[in-house]
Order: structure tokens, then C-alpha cells, then sequence
């Protein structure tokens, strides 16, 4: 008699993606993103406070191209995330659950988040 | 709460007891509360950056220096360390058990406890004594 593997419970490659499942993990994504992010805000702030040298060396790699391309992810991340928050605050009084409901409210987290995040660096970064 | 002894069977039964009911309830409204203010945060980091980003000392002393401005960012940044121990214990309480939870989750207090000591540290350096 052959002996089969036993069943296992069913984990995220076997499930159809859905835009509910996405923001959950987005979520947690950026969570963790924001988490080591605050580290660059605190380097940033102790610099400045410790003297013009250090804050030239932040400024200098904050700055440069991959700063910047770092920033603007920190700057999507911390929106989204924020965004996410806010929508788990809507839950917590039990409306906006039904099918559709969720899934507009899921839509509008991505598609906020882009939409705030292009917006604050258009008017404060490339135009300002 | 962490459940090292938490068996199958326990969660199985719908009439068993188990994690920390208070410490819990205690995670989850000061995880929303501290969210809700992280909102605050964001307004008063869009600010500080906007107008600071890239600017020499003498600029970050005149804004940051302000009592007004600095002693709120102080506080909501010791706020939003307080949601990061939070919500990374939610992480690791997902993927972590054992000894190997109990030491991420003290690196977890420890990078949290940096970050605020090192950033709201610096701004009421900044406020206090330029």
C-alpha cells in the first residue's frame, strides 16, 4: 500500500488573489516597512541635534538619488499604512463588511495611498 | 500574550480559556488609540519635513526649537514607538514561538525604545537647548 502525504491546510499560493487579501497584506507590509522607516526620521532628527557636520552627511545621503527613491517608498508606505488604520477604525463599528462594501473601501486604501503620496511630492518636492 | 502550551485541543474547543483576556483587550484599543493619533503624527511629520527637508541646523533649530512644534513631536514620536512594539509583537506572536519569540521580542523593545529615546531625545535637545 502506497502511503500518501497527508493534507495540509491550504495556505496563500492556493487561493485566487483577492483585493481584500492584498490590502491585509499590504498592511502588515508597510507596518513593517514604517517600522524600520521611523529609524531614518530618528537618525535625521539626532544629526541635527548633534551639529551641522552630521546633519550635512543625512542631508548629503537623504538627499541623493536612492534617498530620495527611499523616501518617496517611506512617504507611500506611511500613507498607505495610515489609510489601512483608518479603514480597520471604520470596522470596529461593524459597517462596511457586506460584499462590495469591503472591497470598495479595499480599493480606496491603494488607490488613496497613490493618489496622497503623488500628490504630496508634486506639490512639495518637484513643484514646491 | 504568548501561548507556549496552547494545544490544538484547546483551540478546538470552543469552551476553553486561553490567552490573556485583559492584556489582550489592553494590546488591541491602545494599538487603535495610538493609530488614531499616528494620524496627528503624519500631519505634524508632512510639516516638519516639508519645511525642513535638506536645511542646515540653524533652519531645524528655528522650527523644530519652537516649544509649540517640538514638545507635540516629541511626544506623538514616543506615541508612534509605542505602536510599532505593539503592532511588531503581532507579527512575531504570528511567526515566532518559544525562546526564539521571547529574543526577537526583546530586540522589538529595544529598537523601539531606541528610536523614541533617540528621536524625541533629539528634538528636546533641540527645544531645550538649541
Amino acid at each position: 500500500m502506497s502511503v500518501r502525504a497527508r493534507p495540509i491546510s491550504p495556505h496563500l499560493q492556493i487561493y485566487r488573489w483577492t483585493i481584500t487579501m492584498a490590502m491585509s497584506i499590504f498592511h502588515r507590509a508597510t507596518a513593517i516597512a514604517n517600522y524600520f522607516g521611523m529609524a531614518l526620521l530618528a537618525i535625521w532628527l539626532l544629526a541635527a541635534a548633534l551639529g551641522q557636520e552630521p546633519l550635512n552627511a543625512v542631508n548629503f545621503v537623504y538627499g541623493s538619488w536612492f534617498g530620495q527613491l527611499v523616501l518617496f517608498g517611506f512617504t507611500w508606505s506611511l500613507v498607505h499604512h495610515m489609510l489601512g488604520g483608518l479603514r480597520h477604525w471604520v470596522w470596529d463599528f461593524a459597517v462596511m463588511m457586506e460584499p462590495g462594501q469591503r472591497e470598495a473601501m479595499a480599493w480606496a486604501t491603494i488607490a488613496g495611498s497613490v493618489v496622497f503620496t503623488l500628490l504630496i511630492w508634486t506639490v512639495f518636492v518637484w513643484v514646491g | 500574550m504568548h501561548n507556549d502550551h496552547l494545544t490544538p485541543q484547546a483551540i478546538a474547543n470552543p469552551k476553553a480559556h486561553y490567552g490573556d483576556a485583559k492584556a489582550s483587550t489592553r494590546h488591541f484599543i491602545t494599538q487603535r488609540v495610538t493609530g488614531l493619533v499616528n494620524v496627528l503624527f503624519l500631519g505634524l511629520l508632512l510639516f516638519v519635513v516639508v519645511r525642513l527637508a535638506g536645511q542646515d541646523r540653524t533652519d531645524m533649530v528655528a522650527v523644530i526649537g519652537n516649544p509649540v512644534i517640538g514638545v507635540p513631536l516629541a511626544v506623538l514620536i514616543a506615541i508612534a514607538a509605542i505602536h510599532m512594539r505593539n503592532g511588531m509583537r503581532d507579527v512575531l506572536e504570528d511567526y515566532l514561538a518559544g525562546a526564539m519569540y521571547r529574543l526577537v521580542m526583546l530586540l522589538n523593545t529595544l529598537f523601539c525604545l531606541i528610536v523614541a529615546l533617540a528621536g524625541a531625545g533629539a528634538v528636546l535637545k533641540i527645544v531645550f537647548w538649541g
